[in-house]
């Protein structure tokens, strides 16, 4: 009996350090990156994975009773919740930022086929060329 | 966590007291995100993020303390957390097409 104890335990303890891992990884990654819209894909990050691995560990810790299903209620209102909040907030930034050519660029999805072409075919010159 | 095997015991209060500090650092640095980014995108992800953190805190306090009530407050604020981000997005939208909307009735007049 004290083996199963302390298999969970460890099994507990390793979700539950994974996910605090995706938190670090997601710190690092919005000190790193530079504008908000790369730096929303890397706090994103943490709202499904992050929480999903932390309450996982302590869900198998807890066992299988009512504050368990509690968890997975929270688990699977974020799968909802973040991708909402995410586009939201990028929708925010796109609207009020002013001086955008700095950061991204607008274009159609025909304009984008377009450069897409225009640079493959500038590749593949330069392919010939050397 | 009173599992009565020896050594079990201290295991679970070592792991639970060590992710609480490492939470806790996390959640001062989220804090010096959201002071220095520079647009207001920023600091909504940056408390977006803080959201999540105290929350994974409030439920390691759940199992560690043995208290169920916890788990309710952890979802109150996924939930208040979610709408706390719909609401300041609506507020700064707002207040930069009013902003706008000044600026072209200024420049209209002159």
């Amino acid at each position: 009996m004290a083996v199963i104890e302390w298999v969970r335990f460890l099994a507990g303890a390793v979700f539950l350090l994974c996910g605090l891992g995706i938190f670090l990884i997601e710190m690092i990654g919005v000190f790193r990156f530079k504008y908000v819209l790369n730096r929303m894909h890397a706090a994103a990050m943490g709202d499904t994975l992050g929480i999903g691995f932390a309450l996982l560990g302590l869900i198998l810790m807890n066992g299988w009773n009512f504050t368990s299903a509690k968890f997975l209620l929270v688990i699977v209102f974020l799968w909802f919740a973040s991708p909402v909040s995410s586009h939201l907030i990028a929708r925010l930034e796109v609207t009020t930022n002013e001086d955008e050519e700095k950061h991204y660029r607008k274009m159609t999805l025909r304009e984008l086929e377009k450069t897409l072409a225009e640079e493959a075919a500038k590749n593949s010159e330069g392919e010939e060329e050397s | 966590m009173v599992k009565g095997i020896v050594g079990l015991d201290q295991a679970y209060q070592a792991v639970f007291v060590a992710a609480l500090i490492f939470l806790a650092v996390m959640l001062i640095l989220c804090l010096i995100r959201a002071i220095i980014g520079p647009r207001i995108a920023d600091r909504i992800v940056s408390v977006n993020m803080m959201g999540t953190m105290v929350m994974v805190i409030i439920a390691i306090l759940t199992v560690m303390l043995q208290e169920g009530y916890l788990a309710d407050i952890c979802i109150i604020y996924a939930m208040i957390s979610f709408l706390a981000v719909i609401v300041l997005t609506k507020v700064y939208m707002g207040v930069y097409q009013e902003k706008k909307q000044k600026e072209e009735k200024e420049d209209g007049s002159n």
